[in-house]
């Protein structure tokens, strides 16, 4: 693995006009790119799309665009699906040119509301025309928000899911259990803010700085070549004391790797480690060996680890995954492909296969969308509550006044569970 | 000579399948000569998801149960649960025909076939028709064969379920070449034989807590008026402690059994408990607190939403359920669950311990329905207050399966 780092670290310091943009669509899609503090990444680009105006101006991001004036008269979706729809197509020219061309496309959305759920289809049907990687954060509104956000949001990740490489739900019934004990519902939506800005901070780190072991843009585009299929993610961080088995047990514990017995059906992952100049060699093999027992084989697993030098007996552990829906979701032609990738750490390899895999990536443009084969319709029909339903992912829902039983009440209820 | 036949009583349950074997001399002995309890398998929620496994599984304890007793099946009394079980309270009414304005049986069976007239939509079947006292110009009568006036009314709480989702476990008997005598719901059954009399008259409220479902009946002066089925049981328990504490499902049933209880105490805040509790590496602490609060959270739930269909029904009057609730299903086991209805519906509760009637060991919680089932065997479903029979459920489903 160090000959392969040492490789990856001459490659990584060219790589310096890596393109990524990161995209805030709709109002809390917009608050939480404003909120991104990327400690010294340079080149990352900001950009935010509203309907409201107003809410827009507010907004101290360098690139922005109101969209839908002509809809909207610049005053928001007001919650309006279709609203928000009419006002993403009418602007189609503009979006396309935020877009623009980038290598790596980070979309952040909220959905339930109007124009967060709907524009944002509209964006990654334009960023996927592009050769952009496509990613998404979507926030899922509380269960208290009520049945009619909670249905929009379900309609519209599935939707979205399907026009983006990798797509990280993050439910905020879940996120909740990470705040204090009494947070407040404003401190709620910062708790969902918070985790996007993880999630994005390690991944430009993991593509922009240099370290022990650099994992380039190829690397994540391996594990994402294919649009669809499921998408997790997890952090877990520590300081001082004993902050590699710190880390790695918050990481072990994070909500977001706990909904459904997920790590063992996963395809391939990304494990990115940031650390203080007190970061080893030792340390991150450590650290790998556990991963690697935890969520499956090292071939499996796509490493990488640098180090921030602001920070000390600190750790920050990241892990991104792809896995495919299930045997029948999954379209059949190109699993033979799949699986000659054996590792994310050869360079030669890594280029040639991300020729090999531009096809697969261009194949389900948004022109292709409606055409897809029912059994990805069926796919995401239960979806998005799935993140939360666990072992009943795949029974039908379990509708009782608006919600669904399967979902543990603690949840649906907003009762704080304290596991530590 | 009086003729025997070996009647299997099967609950295809969620986690469990019970099977008992009956032999009834006559009309009215019934001997248990066998019993089986198998691991159920393609069974979520009460609902079969896997036919053939649950299939397997079902044949598999029905074969060890006619081991057990050395005896070969010849008819199968079968329990149904599942969300798709539907009730209704449908009122009949006939006006008196004869002169001298005294009720004849003609205006009773009139009365009572009105009371059943309601059509259903496609794909759902009728699977019981209960009867309620009848009145007669609005007063309530236990008889009214003979008595004067001019409009009789009855009541029949009619519990109707979806003809695929019955087909289904008709299917998985049909496999291994059985015949389906009856189809009984499985709270009607459980609480045919965990109520005395006297507690039928009283009232009570019978909630039986599976693996998949929670099937409750209540029980009023004598009378079934209300069956329900919550789509909740013992896996949803076990469910949110593994996405709660965040550990594996096993795990998490261990947690239950070992350290669950049906509600929180402040106490709880301050004691720990092991995941493994062997010092292996990963064995963690956690608070006690966290599993009962998620389990809290649960039950309470389920008992208020039985709570609140009673009281949607008007129904919930806590004088007329003078027994209080009758706890029963695997699920009942949970330390605290008495204590949890208590709080809930405000009413005396206890677990029950089974029919007094019965070996001890057929005493558990998993057989309730099943000893149920074996009942209605019996005493078949005629006597008045017990469920009636639609006539032709058994063959209108026959009609579907052969359309496969």
């Amino acid at each position: 693995m160090d000959t392969t780092a040492d490789i990856l670290f001459s490659r990584s310091a060219a790589q310096g006009d890596l393109k990524i943009k990161i995209i805030g669509v709709g109002g809390a899609g917009t608050n939480a790119v404003d909120g991104l503090k990327l400690d010294d990444l340079g080149d990352v680009r900001l950009a935010a799309i509203n309907t409201d105006a107003q809410a827009l101006n507010q907004s101290p991001l360098a690139e922005k665009l109101i969209i839908g004036r002509s809809v909207t008269r610049g005053l928001g979706a007001g919650g309006e699906l279709e609203i928000g729809k009419a006002a993403a197509e009418s602007d189609r020219d503009a979006i396309a040119r935020l877009i623009g061309d980038m290598d790596l496309i980070i979309l952040v959305v909220g959905l339930g509301g109007g124009t967060g759920s709907a524009a944002a289809q509209v964006v990654a049907e334009l960023a996927a025309k592009t050769d952009a990687l496509v990613l998404a954060f979507a926030t899922l509104p509380f269960s208290f928000e009520g049945a009619r956000r909670k249905r929009i949001a379900e309609e519209s990740i599935g939707d979205l899911r399907q026009l983006v490489h990798g797509l990280i739900p993050l439910p905020n019934d879940v996120l909740l259990q990470e705040g204090e004990e009494d947070t407040s519902v404003l401190n709620a939506f910062a708790v969902a803010d918070r985790w996007i800005g993880r999630g994005v901070n390690s991944l430009c780190a993991m593509l922009l700085k240099t370290g022990l072991i650099n994992q380039d843009f190829s690397s994540l585009r391996s594990v994402f070549q294919d649009r669809g299929g499921k998408t997790i993610f997890g952090t877990g961080t520590a300081t001082g004391g004993d902050y590699v088995k710190d880390a790695l047990e918050d990481l072990f514990i994070c909500p977001l790797l706990h909904l459904g017995d997920r790590p063992a059906q996963l395809d391939r992952i990304l494990v990115n480690v940031i650390g203080g100049t007190d970061l080893g060699i030792a340390k991150v093999n450590e650290i790998m060996t556990q991963v690697a027992k935890r969520f499956g084989s090292r071939e499996d697993i796509v490493f990488g680890a640098v180090i921030d030098e602001s920070r000390s007996q600190s750790l920050e552990l990241c892990i991104l995954g792809k896995a495919e829906m299930d045997a029948v979701a999954a379209p059949a032609p190109e699993p033979a492909a799949k699986k000659t990738i054996t590792t994310g750490l050869g360079l030669e390899t890594e280029i040639s296969q991300d020729n090999q895999f531009s096809k697969p990536v261009h194949r389900s443009k948004l022109s292709g969308k409606k055409k897809q084969p029912d059994v990805n319709q069926d796919e995401f029909t239960f979806i998005d509550n799935d993140a939360q339903r666990g072992y009943f992912e795949k029974t039908d829902r379990n509708e009782y006044n608006d919600e669904d039983l399967d979902v543990p009440t603690f949840m649906r209820r907003g009762i704080k569970i304290k596991i530590k | 000579m009086s003729q025997t036949r070996v009647v299997a009583a099967v609950e295809i349950g969620t986690s469990k399948i019970a099977v008992l074997l009956g032999e009834i001399v006559g009309d009215s002995e019934l001997n248990i000569i066998g019993h089986s309890v198998g691991t159920s398998k393609g069974v979520k929620k009460g609902e079969i998801t896997d036919l053939d496994k649950a299939s397997d599984c079902v044949h598999a304890t029905i074969l060890k149960a006619e081991q057990n007793a050395q005896s070969r099946v010849d008819e199968v009394y079968l329990a149904q649960t599942g969300r798709h079980l539907i009730g209704n309270f449908n009122v009949g009414s006939s006006n008196v025909s004869s002169p001298d304005g005294v009720v004849r049986r003609v205006d009773m069976d009139a009365a009572k076939e009105d009371a059943k007239r309601r059509t259903l939509p496609r794909a759902r079947t009728y699977i019981h028709h209960i009867q309620n006292p009848f009145s007669l110009d609005g007063r309530p009568v236990e008889n009214p064969l003979s008595k004067e006036g001019r409009q009789l009314q009855v009541g029949y709480w009619s519990v109707h379920g979806d003809s695929e989702v019955v087909s289904d476990s008709l299917r998985v008997i049909r496999g291994i070449d059985l015949d389906v005598s009856d189809i009984i719901i499985s709270s009607i059954a459980s609480g045919a034989v965990l109520l005395e009399e006297s507690e039928k008259e009283n009232g009570a409220l019978v909630i039986d807590m599976g693996g998949g479902t929670t099937d409750y009946v209540l029980y009023r002066k004598g009378y079934i008026v209300k069956t329900g089925v919550v789509p909740v049981g013992g896996d949803h328990i076990t469910n949110d402690l593994s996405i709660g504490l965040r550990v594996a499902r096993k795990s998490a049933e261990e947690f239950k059994l070992k350290n669950g209880r049906a509600y929180y105490q402040t106490e709880d805040r301050d004691e720990k408990v092991w995941l493994f509790g062997d010092l292996t590496i990963g064995d963690r602490e956690y608070p006690l607190a966290a599993i009962t609060k998620i389990i809290e959270a649960r039950v309470f739930e389920v008992f208020d939403m039985i709570k609140e269909q009673l009281e949607v029904a008007k129904i919930f009057v806590p004088g007329d359920i003078a027994s209080g609730v009758v706890l029963t299903g695997g699920s009942s086991r949970l330390a605290g669950m008495a204590e949890a209805a208590q709080r809930q519906f405000g009413l005396n509760a206890r677990v029950s311990e089974g029919p007094s009637d019965v070996a001890e060991e057929l005493r558990a919680p998993e057989y309730s329905t099943t000893l149920g089932l074996l009942h209605y065997a019996l005493t078949g479903q005629e006597e008045s207050q017990q469920p009636a029979k639609p006539s032709g459920i058994l063959r209108k489903l026959t009609g579907l399966l052969n359309f496969d």
